[in-house]
């Protein structure tokens, strides 16, 4: 649906993209993770035709885009990282006034308005100035008015920072929707949990470079840390816990009556390790895993956190 | 207290740009108006000024005066006949024609008041004034000397039978001994020159035309360059960014601009018309079609400035100090603030290069002059010009200097 070749753009000496290339399909919701400065929105920019690239090309649908291709701009639907509504109008007028540039008929418009008020749960505040409004409602509003039109298409630029759990569940709740109903979309955060949660498919990059890409299980796989299980027993002895360590190699770490056991793939070991277990003769009360996330992926493959 | 004072000067001195501007500003506007204002109150001899001359008389002493003020520095004399010199300064394109009228060689002879009209443009009295001055000392020089000179030949011919050479020697001493004579004129009275205004009607005041018509412009260009700052406020907050998205035309947006800027003036002059007309008892019936016409052509060239205003500026600070600027100085120049024509003749020159200019004489034309549709059109003509100019250049920089957002 979606296909980028070679992206790159600067900004003086600044390399913002650097000959990025992605396929993204119909219907995936897929993730561009990033720390600050790498590049995501430079690449959001491009894609909604507001910034030109140097080199690279972009195609939606098999057709390659440029700055003016209305038939494209129709089709997608663009959420702004800053929050860029008339502050001075009311939630339903801004949502009009998006929706008609669209040329949208009225009828079919004010349905759409009135439903995402619904979605957004700006309903009774919907005739109030957006200046009144809260952050997290003005991030509900600044997110509905891309979806207005209806678009197949929606480029996504960290649509939840600087939010209370709430607004941010409620949204991912509007984002998920928008998954069923199998609309492609592109994503951009640096919230791991976020990445975790919501994409089907995620790409990491930093330095304006997609240094790693793929589904979570397949990022996963490419983390070669440990991964780690927490095992708590009814009891634990001395005899024992020398045992667990003799078992399970130098990197056990007993604490009381819980011990950690960490290895490579645990997937694939954790069938054995409870076979050993048993062979020892001891009782289990609770286990609790220790999965990989994409932090320490980052981590590994970029040498720093993802929020500095 | 002192603290916030301390705070507040060290941010004004980081931003150099107002600083240099707060300090140069008042110097070079202050230079400015003393250029434009100055030169009306000094002493005419820099600044040859038009006086259209009628001579009905055409006899030697007619010819005579006549040379005379064409040799008097810093006026230009411009000979016409009296109905075409009236018509002129009806239409406003002469401030005033001097009549010597018939019989003046023979007045100036007898010794009796000589017949001398000027016909002036009552809006221009200010103007008028200041050439009255400068004008009536020679007149009178002229008269008076020119009498004594006449009676003293007239009295030697009469008296003394002499041959054409030595009378004709004579004469030459009396000129000789009158022409060491100029300069000390004699008794001043000013009523050797009749004054009398032209106009058609007398309801309309001209000092009435100059506030509504003076103020109306300048007003109008300080809201339309608010709203040429509200493109950059929408850069400054992303909704521009987010226009560009959607599938608006980028011309659509500096066209958008330019609508509500029309609208919105239109609405403005409209309601300073209306308002002076039913407070201060300006006519403004009696040429409506011509009052609409000025009205939207005004409208129009003002926000083809407002959208240039925005489109040559980085951010909306710099539009905001970058009109106040420029509203003054071209509100100044072209006859806002103060009547165009106390100002010197090249300043009055500069002065058609602004928006003011053409939409203050237009309105001047209507209620003043009272000109018809045709010729009050020519203002709204060039008005229209300016703000067709002023929209294309606009759009040429609004896609180089605003549409770049990121
Ligand atoms: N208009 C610009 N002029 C100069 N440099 C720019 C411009 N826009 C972006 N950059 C630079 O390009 C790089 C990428 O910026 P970009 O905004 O795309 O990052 P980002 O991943 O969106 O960061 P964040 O998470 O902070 O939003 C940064 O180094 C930034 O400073
Ligand atoms: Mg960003």
């Amino acid at each position: 649906m979606i296909i980028v070749r070679n992206l790159s753009k600067s900004f003086g000496s600044i390399t913002a993209l650097k000959e990025v290339s992605l396929e993204i399909r119909k219907g995936e919701f897929y993730g561009l993770l990033g720390p600050n400065g790498a590049g995501k929105t430079t690449f959001i920019n491009i894609l909604s035709s507001v910034v030109s690239a140097d080199s690279g090309s972009i195609f939606v649908d098999g057709e390659e885009m440029d700055m003016h291709t209305t038939e494209i701009k129709k089709k997608i639907g663009v959420v702004p990282q800053e929050i860029a509504l008339y502050e001075d109008l009311s939630a339903h007028d801004n949502l009009l006034f998006w929706g008609k540039n669209y040329g949208i008929p009225a009828a079919e418009l004010k349905q759409n308005v009135e439903q995402l008020l619904h979605i957004t749960s700006l309903e009774n505040r919907k005739n109030d100035k957006v200046a009144h409004f809260s952050g997290g409602m003005k991030r509900r509003l600044n997110l509905a008015c891309a979806l207005v039109h209806k678009p197949d298409i929606v480029f996504m630029d960290e649509p939840t920072v600087g939010i209370d759990p709430q607004s941010r569940n409620k949204i991912y709740d509007i984002l998920q929707n928008l998954q069923k109903e199998g609309i492609t979309t592109i994503y951009t955060t640096h919230y791991m949990e976020e990445a975790e949660k919501l994409c089907n498919r995620i790409g990491i990059i930093d330095h304006g470079q997609i240094i790693a890409e793929g589904t979570l299980q397949q990022l996963r796989k490419m983390d070669q840390s440990t991964e780690s299980i927490s095992i708590q027993f009814e009891k634990l002895m001395g005899e024992q816990k020398k045992e667990l360590v003799e078992v399970f190699g130098e990197t056990t770490i007993v604490n009381g009556d819980t011990c950690v056991i960490s290895t490579y793939q645990l997937d694939l070991k954790l069938a054995e390790i409870i076979s050993k277990i048993d062979r020892i003769g001891l009782n289990i009360t609770n286990i609790d895993f220790k999965k990989k996330s994409l932090e320490t992926l980052f981590l590994n493959l970029t040498g720093k956190k993802l929020r500095e | 207290m002192i603290n916030i004072a301390i705070k507040d000067l060290k941010i004004f001195l980081t931003d150099k740009k107002a600083v240099l501007l707060s300090f140069l500003l008042p110097i070079g506007l202050i230079s400015l108006f003393a250029v434009a204002f100055g030169g009306a109150f000094k002493n005419d001899t820099q600044r040859p000024t038009d006086l259209m001359l009628a001579d009905e008389d055409s006899t030697a002493s007619s010819i005579a005066l006549r040379q005379k003020l064409d040799s008097m520095k810093g006026l230009n004399i411009i000979p016409v006949n009296k109905d075409e010199g009236i018509t002129r300064v009806e239409s406003g394109k002469s401030k005033g024609v001097l009549v010597i009228s018939k019989g003046f060689g023979k007045a100036v002879s007898s010794n009796v008041n000589p017949p001398l009209h000027l016909y002036y443009d009552p809006a221009r009295e200010m103007e008028i004034g200041i050439l009255q001055q400068a004008l009536i000392p020679t007149l009178m020089e002229y008269v008076n000397i020119e009498s004594a000179k006449q009676a003293v030949k007239r009295d030697i011919s009469k008296n003394f039978q002499l041959n054409e050479e030595i009378m004709a020697g004579i004469y030459a001493k009396v000129e000789e001994f009158f022409a060491s004579r100029e300069g000390s004129s004699a008794s001043k009275s000013m009523d050797i020159l009749e004054l009398t205004p032209v106009i058609k009607n007398k309801k309309a005041s001209w000092g009435l035309i100059q506030a509504v018509a003076g103020v109306a412009v300048m007003m109008i260009l300080f809201s339309v360059a608010a709203i040429g700052s509200s493109v950059l406020e929408e850069k400054e907050s992303g909704t521009l960014k987010r226009l560009l998205i959607t599938p608006v035309k980028r011309h659509g947006i500096l066209l958008g601009k330019l609508l509500v800027a029309l609208i919105l003036s239109t609405i403005q002059l409209i309601i300073m018309f209306v308002f002076t007309w039913l407070v201060f008892g300006l006519n403004i019936l009696i040429d409506i079609p011509s009052l609409l016409v000025m009205i939207f052509s005004t409208a129009f060239a003002c926000s083809g400035f407002g959208v240039l205003l925005a489109a040559i500026s980085q951010s909306r600070k710099q539009v905001e100090s970058l009109s106040v600027i420029i509203i003054l100085v071209m509100s100044a120049l072209g006859g806002s603030m103060v009547p165009l024509f106390i100002m010197p003749a090249f300043m009055q020159k500069i002065a058609i290069f602004s928006v003011n200019y053409w939409s203050i004489n237009g309105f001047y034309d209507i209620y003043w002059r009272e000109l018809p549709f045709n010729e009050v059109f020519l203002n709204a003509f060039v008005l229209i010009g300016i703000g067709l100019v002023l929209t294309i250049i606009s759009s040429l920089l609004f896609k180089r200097n605003v549409l770049k957002v990121s």
